[in-house]
C-alpha cells in the first residue's frame, strides 16, 4: 500500500475537511455577496478576515488572555465577547472600505475598481506589518476555550481476537516487571547490574515488547474520529450563522432588496431600492461572517498563527469556493466551502501536503474549464 | 522607401541607445550594473504586461509567474547543456532567451485557454493562482532546487541584451497597434460583442496577447536567472507581480511610453527608500493623516469644482502643500505619544508606496498619468508649437 494512502484515517480526514470547509464557506459568503451585487472580487476581503482574527486577538488579551496573562477557565461569554468585538470591527472595516474606496469609483469601469481593491489588500497587509505588533506572528492562547476535551466516536474497535492474546500476556508481563524492581533495590546502580539483574532486566523488557507489539496490532485496525468540543461548537455556530443569513436575505424586505440589486442593479434603483444603503448592508453581512470565521479559526483551530499575511491564502481558497459553488449563489458558496475543505484534507491525506495549496487553483482551473457557471450557478456566465 | 529608411534608422538607432547603456555601465561598479539591468528588465515586464492588461483590456496580476517561468527554464538549461555546448555566452543568451520565452509562452497558452474564453474578472484569481501553484512546484521539485533554488554556472550580465530585449518588447508592441493584429486587439479591449459581431475571434485575440505577453516575460527571466547567477522561489513572490502592475497602472493602460517611463520611476523609488533612515511610526501615522486629507480635498475639487482651469490648479497645489504642512504638524504632536515611538525600517515601507500609489490613482486619476496617450515626436512638436502634423493617438 502507499505509505500515505491509508484508509483508517479517512473518516477523520473528512471530518477535519468538513470542519475546516465550513470556515471557507463563511468567507466565501462574503466574496458571493459581493460579488452578486456589484460584480466586484472584492480582493480585500481576505484581509477584513485578517484584521478579524487581530481583533478577536486583541479582544482575549483584553479579557486576560495576553501574554503573561494567567486568567482561569474560560467561558462561553467570553467567547461571545470575542465573536462579537470581531464581527463588529470586520463589519465597520467593511463598511469603511466600500464608503471611502469602491463608491468613488462605482461610474468608472470595472477594472479600476479591481486595482483598487487589490491595492487596499496590499495596503492592509503591509500596513499591517508595520502597525499590527510588528507583524510578528500571534496565536490566541489556548486556554480561551472553555472545552479543552475531545469526543472520540469508534466506527471500528480494535482487533479483539489480537486484545484477547495481549490481555494473556500482561500478568506475565506485570510479573517480571515486578521482578525487576524488586532486583533493582538489591543492585548498587541501575547502569551496573549484576548477571541475575541483567537476565531479568532481558526478560522484562521482552514480555514488553510482545505485549505492545499485540497492542499495536490490535489498534492498527481502529477506525475512529476525534473532535474536539470546541471545534463542534464552532461547526454549530457556522451552521446558526448560516440560518441567520438565510432568514436576512429571504425572509426580510433587505433581503429581498438585495436580491434585487444582485439581479438587476439599475433597475431595483429605478424601483425605489436604496442601492447604496443595500450595498452596506450587504458589506455588513459578508464582513462580520468573515469575522466570525476568522475568529472560530483562531481560537479553535489550535496552532493558527496569526500575521498580517495570513488572509491572503485563506481569501482566495475562499473565493475558490465560491466560483466552484457557484458566484454569486449563497448555497453555492456553502457547498464550495465544504467541497473545498474536504479536498485540501483529501490532498493531505493522499500524501502531498506540500501541496496543499495548489489544489484550490486547479479545482478553480477545472471548474473554469468545464462548469463556468460552477456547481450551483446558472449557466449563464458571458462566454465569449 | 522612406518607409524602409524609416524602420531601418530607428533600429539602429535603438541598437545605438542599448549600446550607449551598456557604455555608460561599464564604467560603473557591477551593483549599478545590476541596478541598470534590473530596470531593463522591469521595462521589458511593464510593457508585456500593459500588452495584456492596458492594450487588449484583460487583467493579468500574476505576471512574475511567467518571469519565474523564463528563469526557471534557463536555469535548468544552463545546468544541462552550457558546458556541453561551448558557444560565444552571447548566443547562448540569446538561445536561453528564446528557450525561456517559449516555455512562458506554453505556461500562458495553458493558463489562458481555460480563463479568457470566459468574461469576467477570472483571469485576475486565475494568474494570481498560478503564480502560487509554479512557487509551489519550484519549492517542491529535486530538480529546480527546492527552496534553496538553482544556481546558475556562468553568470552572464549584458546590460546589451537586456536593454535590446525591452527595445525588441517595445517595438513590438508599437508596431502592433499599427496593423490589422494589433487594431484587434484595442477592439476587443473597447467592445468584444461589438468585435465578436464584426468578425473578430475574440478568444483568440485575447489568447494570442496573453501568450504574447507570456512569452517576453520569460524571456526576461530567462536573463535575469544569468545576470542574477542565481534564482530562487522568494525572487519571484506576489509583490513581484504586484510591482508590475503598479507600473501598468500609473503609467496608464494602453500607454507603452507610458508603462516604460512607470517602470524606471517606481524600480528607482523603492531602490532609494532602502537607504532611508528607521523613522518612528508616528511620522508614518502623521504622513497617512496628510495623505488621507489630501487626496479627500483634492478628489472633491476634481469632481465639483467649477471655476476656471486655472483656479482649480491652484487649489489642487494649495491642497498638496496643506498635506506636507498638515504632515509636518502631526509628527511634531505625535513625537509626544510614547506608544508611538518604535523605529520602522525604510525598506518595510517600499510595498506600502505601491499600494497607495495603486489606491490614490484609482481615485484621481484612474486611467493612469499618461492615460492613453503615448511620448512621440508629433506630440513633442505639438508642444512645441508646430501641429502641423495630426496627433497619432492609439486609442479609437
Amino acid at each position: 500500500m502507499v505509505a500515505g494512502l491509508e484508509l483508517f484515517t479517512l473518516p477523520q480526514q473528512l471530518v477535519n475537511g468538513l470542519l475546516l470547509g465550513s470556515i471557507y464557506a463563511l468567507i466565501a459568503l462574503g466574496y458571493t455577496m459581493v460579488y452578486g451585487v456589484l460584480k466586484l472580487i472584492n480582493f480585500a476581503h481576505g484581509e477584513v478576515f485578517m484584521l478579524g482574527a487581530y481583533a478577536a486577538l486583541f479582544a482575549s488579551w483584553a479579557l486576560g488572555y495576553g501574554p503573561g496573562g494567567h486568567a482561569g477557565q474560560s467561558s462561553i461569554l467570553n467567547l461571545a465577547i470575542m465573536l462579537l468585538a470581531s464581527m463588529s470591527f470586520c463589519a465597520l472595516v467593511g463598511v469603511v472600505i466600500e464608503r471611502f474606496a469602491y463608491r468613488p469609483l462605482r461610474n468608472q469601469p470595472r477594472i479600476a475598481s479591481l486595482i483598487t481593491a487589490i491595492g487596499l489588500s496590499l495596503l492592509l497587509q503591509y500596513g499591517g506589518q508595520i502597525f499590527l505588533l510588528n507583524g510578528v506572528p500571534q496565536s490566541i492562547s489556548g486556554n480561551v476555550n472553555p472545552f479543552p476535551g475531545q469526543v472520540s466516536i469508534s466506527l471500528r474497535g480494535a482487533d479483539k481476537v489480537a486484545l484477547a492474546k495481549a490481555e494473556e500476556l500482561k500478568p506475565a508481563m506485570i510479573q517480571t516487571q515486578a521482578d525487576l524492581e524488586a532486583q533493582l533495590k538489591n543492585e548498587k546502580s541501575r547502569f551496573d547490574l549484576s548477571p541475575k539483574g541483567e537476565a531479568l532486566e532481558k526478560k522484562a523488557q521482552e514480555a514488553k515488547r510482545s505485549y505492545d507489539n499485540l497492542i499495536d496490532v490490535a489498534n492498527a485496525k481502529t477506525v475512529g474520529i476525534n473532535i474536539g468540543y470546541g471545534k463542534i461548537i464552532m461547526f454549530v455556530a457556522v451552521l446558526g450563522l448560516m440560518g441567520i443569513l438565510t432568514y436576512l436575505v429571504m425572509f426580510t424586505k433587505r433581503g429581498r432588496a438585495m436580491r434585487a440589486v444582485s439581479h438587476d442593479f439599475s433597475a431595483s434603483a429605478l424601483m425605489g431600492i436604496n442601492v447604496d444603503s443595500i450595498i452596506t448592508f450587504t458589506f455588513i453581512l459578508g464582513s462580520s461572517l468573515a469575522g466570525a470565521g476568522a475568529m472560530m479559526l483562531a481560537t479553535f483551530q489550535s496552532g493558527t498563527k496569526i500575521d498580517p499575511f495570513f488572509g491572503m491564502a485563506y481569501g482566495v481558497k475562499a473565493f475558490v469556493a465560491a466560483v466552484l459553488g457557484g458566484i454569486g449563489n449563497i448555497p453555492g458558496a456553502v457547498l464550495g466551502g465544504l467541497l473545498m475543505g474536504v479536498a485540501e484534507n483529501l490532498v493531505d491525506w493522499a500524501g502531498f501536503s506540500n501541496y496543499r495549496d495548489a489544489i484550490a487553483f486547479v479545482i478553480l482551473i477545472v471548474v473554469l474549464l468545464f462548469r463556468p457557471g460552477g456547481l450551483l450557478g446558472s449557466a449563464k456566465v458571458e462566454k465569449v | 522607401m522612406k518607409f524602409l529608411g524609416i524602420r531601418l534608422g530607428s533600429i539602429a538607432l535603438g541598437l545605438l541607445g542599448c549600446g550607449l547603456i551598456q557604455v555608460i555601465a561599464n564604467g560603473q561598479n557591477s551593483f549599478i550594473q545590476l541596478l541598470v539591468i534590473l530596470a531593463g528588465l522591469y521595462v521589458t515586464l511593464a510593457v508585456s504586461l500593459n500588452l495584456i492588461n492596458g492594450i487588449t483590456g484583460q487583467f493579468s496580476i500574476g505576471h512574475a509567474a511567467f518571469y519565474q517561468v523564463g528563469a526557471y527554464t534557463a536555469g535548468v538549461l544552463a545546468r544541462s547543456f552550457f558546458d556541453k555546448l561551448h558557444l560565444h555566452p552571447l548566443l547562448w543568451l540569446v538561445l536561453v532567451m528564446i528557450a525561456g520565452a517559449i516555455g512562458a509562452a506554453i505556461a500562458g497558452l495553458v493558463v489562458g485557454l481555460p480563463s479568457l474564453r470566459l468574461r469576467g474578472d477570472y483571469l485576475a484569481i486565475v494568474t494570481l493562482g498560478f503564480g502560487e501553484i509554479i512557487n509551489i512546484i519550484a519549492r517542491n521539485q529535486e530538480t529546480l532546487g527546492k527552496a534553496y533554488g538553482l544556481d546558475i554556472a556562468p553568470r552572464i550580465s549584458s546590460v546589451f541584451m537586456v536593454w535590446a530585449l525591452a527595445f525588441l518588447t517595445i517595438a513590438v508592441c508599437r508596431n502592433l497597434l499599427k496593423n490589422v493584429h494589433g487594431l484587434t486587439f484595442l477592439a476587443v479591449r473597447e467592445d468584444e460583442v461589438a468585435s465578436a459581431a464584426m468578425g473578430v475571434d475574440v478568444t483568440r485575440v485575447k489568447v494570442a496577447a496573453f501568450v504574447l505577453g507570456s512569452a517576453f516575460a520569460g524571456a526576461a527571466g530567462a536573463l535575469y536567472a544569468h545576470a542574477l547567477g542565481f534564482i530562487s522561489p522568494t525572487n519571484f513572490s506576489m509583490d513581484v507581480s504586484f510591482i508590475i502592475l503598479t507600473m501598468v497602472v500609473l503609467g496608464g493602460t494602453g500607454s507603452i511610453t507610458g508603462s516604460a517611463l512607470a517602470a524606471i520611476v517606481l524600480f528607482y523609488i523603492p531602490e532609494k527608500m532602502r537607504d532611508l533612515h528607521p523613522m518612528p511610526v508616528s511620522s508614518i501615522v502623521a504622513g497617512a493623516i496628510a495623505i488621507v486629507v489630501t487626496v479627500a480635498v483634492v478628489k472633491r475639487v476634481a469632481d465639483n469644482f467649477r471655476g476656471s482651469r486655472r483656479n482649480k490648479t491652484l487649489i489642487i497645489i494649495g491642497s498638496i502643500v496643506g498635506g506636507v504642512v498638515i504632515q509636518l504638524i502631526f509628527s511634531t504632536i505625535l513625537r509626544g505619544v510614547p506608544s508611538l515611538q518604535q523605529m520602522v525600517e525604510g525598506s518595510k515601507l517600499r510595498l506600502v508606496v505601491f499600494a497607495v500609489t495603486l489606491v490614490i490613482l484609482m481615485l484621481l486619476r484612474p486611467e493612469g498619468v499618461f492615460a492613453h496617450h503615448e511620448f512621440s515626436w508629433s506630440w513633442v512638436k505639438k508642444l512645441l508649437g508646430h501641429a502641423d502634423i495630426p496627433e497619432t493617438e492609439m486609442s479609437a
